[in-house]
């Protein structure tokens, strides 16, 4: 057996969070963002039926409660909708600007609405519902570049715009469509220490690689369900390595690829019992004799609905999991040797 | 295409569906109504639901974890799928072969028999009652998982032949004995389910059937005259070829998709209102080994079925999804479909829910005083907004007949797109009187729209519109 070198090892770390719909938990948990020391803010979507769930989950990487805030929408009727500034509905992403302020993307009202860190509602861009520049259509996944200038996939449109901190229109690029530089319901993004800007190119299960003006520079993946392959591919993160992270929504995996987009490894989930879930099964004590007795006990490690995946300075991935209201937390190691002794 | 063909498929589409607006219904006149059975009777060429878009924006459908989220699930796939007797047909065994929320582990496991249900329960009854056996929300729900070698839980084994198969008797006589319950309930011993991990810290996981040959009671057993040692499937096997067997599915069917028959347990004693219509089915039953597909194909392609325009009292849901699907609202997943939804727990089917393992009692016990208020107010407020496209594609289609109409006109209208609804005389003069009390009806007035929705309120507030 020759010596192999893998540069990119992947290992499981740990769990975060429980299902819980007030306080320490997450309730359909999709996304992740990760804010200065070990501060992280976990974007709950929750249901329409029971509002409260909606809200960001302020907490720490160690598993420490800090706050909720924002919160989701009582309503009158199907058609009568309180559109209180700082309420949201589809709560799809969150992205951080260089003061670590919080801009959420609303996929229903059409709206971004920013909170400080500490959970002040700032404000919001005037919504904009519709197909024009500057209109949005389902905005989905965000991203800040270098210069606090803001891209938003445009799910709807089938396209990204950028957009000043401020709401202004800069540019945009993308339609409707399957060839290079096309999207079908977009829906991650993120943009690498280079700039460059990757995309979740949902329904065209595949991830699609741009310079910072818009300029098609590369793309991988197919539909199915295979190595390199996709099923509604949702959430993607680049390292500063350049290590592309996605999650595999209907496949229930993270696939990892190198920066050329060969495939590299999957991961199926190893979750264990965090440090909440621990808190809450000691509290219902009758639980921990129900686990032991639980057949299949070991499908509880497996992803559920893979939302995102976001990664921090230290190397670590976010994987939050709507269906499972957890988020798997996993680390790249140095580079490691396989087979005989050199 | 004439207005008897319109009738037709409108009446096919109520009963096989959910209804459809008028240029549905017309586009399928065209085709024909044996095309449209036969398109209706394979699922399999339309296309499926587009479960990715469903779960990408409401989220807790993929995980199916509660009941809210479930009925808004199934609610919002009869009104948008484009195979509506798959629906229909999850509908029907749901109200039959029953299981409840109350009493369920973990939600999802209905939603998964709800799928058993749309695939299965278009092929065989046998394969049908052999998946319904092993079901995990059956067993729990009936207690199978509690029934052991030496202390059997009678539960399953009465209400298998009570309630989904044979039925208490037929013709004045009884079906099976309690003897036979409980040998059933000794062949059923051993079929469990694993136990589930529990709710705390992630949820629920779903419980998988098995089989603990270890708990199961191999020893002889004597079921409705035969004898053997048998297990589930061999009782099963000697369910599905009894004479009472074929009646019941017949009944049922003939009760859901052709017109109201007395509540389920007065079966044994009073006999079908057509008896050579349920003998029909009953010999389509042996002949196609038991298929209900075949069954529904001779049904629905029968004079009996085309005769009973109007014969049943639409269920809650029926009412509802219809509605929706009229008023063209909830194409695509959006918020507010939970308060939708609601309305069929308020008119009383609160879905995947019922109140016992006999389902609902339906027909004319679906209308009392309070139902019949939700009924009418929902319907009323749905189409008489005017904002909806479908209540907005009326109006062009009425509006399009001519400058001026005539109080018959509009109500003619307003009936043609509805379904093809019919008012009894006194009904259709009342609404004469109230058409004609404002005056001059103009397509070209700005309060025409108004007047076609006061018109379509009207009708739907009406008796004639509780039936389909």
């Amino acid at each position: 057996m020759p010596t192999e070198i893998s540069h990119i090892n992947v290992q499981y770390d740990k769990t975060i969070g429980r299902g819980e719909q007030f306080g320490p938990g997450f309730n359909y948990p999709v996304f992740v963002a990760r804010g200065q020391d070990d501060i992280m803010y976990v974007l709950c979507r929750g249901t329409e039926f029971r509002p409260e769930g909606v809200r960001v989950t302020v907490c720490t990487t160690d598993e420490e409660y800090v706050s909720t805030f924002a919160r989701g929408i009582n309503y009158q009727g199907p058609h009568e909708f309180n559109m209180e500034d700082g309420s949201l509905v589809w709560p799809t992403c969150i992205a951080l600007d260089s003061q670590e302020n919080l801009f959420i993307s609303d996929e229903w009202l059409n709206r971004i609405s920013s909170f400080s860190k500490d959970g002040d509602f700032l404000g919001k861009w005037e919504e904009r519902t519709g197909s024009g520049d500057g209109e949005l259509d389902r905005p989905s996944g965000m991203a800040f570049d270098a210069d606090d200038n803001l891209y938003i996939v445009d799910s709807g449109n089938h396209r990204v715009q950028k957009f000043s901190k401020d709401g202004k229109f800069l540019f945009k690029f993308g339609t409707e469509g399957s060839g290079d530089g096309e999207f079908n319901m977009p829906w991650g993004i993120t943009i690498d220490s280079h700039g460059d800007i990757f995309i979740a190119d949902w329904r065209n299960d595949r991830i699609q690689k741009f310079s910072p003006d818009g300029q098609f520079l590369m793309k991988f993946g197919s539909s199915g369900s295979g190595e390199g392959q996709f099923d509604r591919p949702t959430g993607i993160a680049v390292d500063r390595d350049g290590v592309i992270y996605v999650a595999d929504w209907l496949n229930n995996r993270l696939q990892v690829f190198d920066q050329d987009g060969k495939f590299v490894a999957e991961k199926t989930g190893e979750a264990g019992v965090s440090k909440w879930a621990k808190d809450k099964l000691d509290a219902n004590a009758e639980m921990w004799g129900e686990r032991e007795r639980a057949q299949g006990l070991e499908r509880e490690k497996d992803f559920w609905g893979p939302t995102g995946v976001t990664v921090d300075d230290q190397g670590r991935i976010f994987v939050p999991e709507s269906a499972r209201n957890r988020i798997q937390v996993y680390k790249t190691q140095s580079p490691t040797f396989a087979g005989p002794r050199l | 295409m004439s207005d008897q063909d319109i009738s037709q498929i409108a009446h096919l589409m109520r009963r096989a569906g959910f209804g459809a607006p008028l240029e549905e219904l017309q586009a399928r006149a065209a085709k024909g109504y044996d095309a449209t059975v036969d398109e209706l009777l394979d699922p399999e060429s339309q296309p499926a639901m587009e479960r990715d878009l469903m779960m990408r924006y409401k989220v807790d459908w993929l995980s199916q974890a509660g009941l809210e989220g479930q009925q808004e699930e199934w609610t919002f796939r009869m009104i948008n799928s484009k195979r509506p007797l798959q629906e229909k047909i999850a509908l029907f065994w749901h109200c039959v072969l029953v299981t409840g929320h109350a009493k369920c582990e973990y939600p999802k496991q209905q939603s998964m028999e709800l799928d058993m249900f749309r695939t299965v329960g278009m092929g065989s009854f046998h394969e049908l009652l052999k998946g319904l056996s092993k079901d995990p929300a059956m067993v729990f729900y009936l207690d199978n998982c509690m029934s052991h070698k030496g202390a059997i839980n009678e539960n399953w084994g009465r209400e298998l032949l009570e309630l989904f198969s044979l039925g208490v008797g037929m013709d004045g006589e009884f079906n099976y004995s309690e003897d036979d319950v409980k040998e059933a309930a000794r062949a059923f011993t051993g079929w469990t389910v694993t136990n589930s991990i529990p709710r705390y810290p992630y949820g629920k996981y779903d419980a998988k059937f098995m089989f603990d040959p270890r708990d199961h009671d191999a020893g002889e057993k004597t079921f409705l005259g035969e004898t053997g040692n048998f297990n589930g499937e061999d009782i099963v096997d000697i369910i599905v070829k009894q004479p009472a067997t074929a009646r019941f599915v017949a009944r049922h069917l003939y009760n859901f998709f052709v017109a109201d028959e007395p509540q389920v347990p007065s079966w044994k004693d009073t006999p079908p209102r057509d008896i050579e219509a349920i003998k029909m089915l009953e010999e389509e039953y042996f002949r196609s080994n038991y298929n209900i597909t075949s069954m529904l194909r001779v049904l629905f392609k029968s004079d009996f079925f085309k005769e009973s325009t109007f014969a049943k009292i639409k269920s809650p849901a029926e009412t509802v999804v219809g509605t929706l699907k009229l008023v063209g609202d909830f194409k695509f997943p959006r918020p507010g479909l939970d308060l939708m939804t609601m309305n069929i727990r308020y008119m009383g089917q609160d879905l995947l829910n019922p109140p016992t393992v006999e389902g609902w009692h339906t027909g004319r016990e679906w209308i009392d005083s309070g139902t019949l208020v939700e009924r009418i107010n929902f319907t009323a407020d749905q189409v008489g907004n005017i904002n909806h496209t479908g209540v907005k594609d009326i109006i062009g289609r009425i509006g399009g007949t001519g400058s001026v109409l005539t109080a018959d006109q509009l109500i003619d209208g307003c009936l043609e797109n509805l379904g093809a609804y019919q008012l009894a005389d006194e009904t259709r003069k009342q609404l004469v009187e109230l058409a004609s009390s404002e005056g001059e009806i103009r397509s070209d007035s700005e309060g025409f729209p108004l007047q076609v929705a006061t018109m379509l309120q009207s009708i739907v507030a009406t008796t004639e519109y509780l039936f389909a």
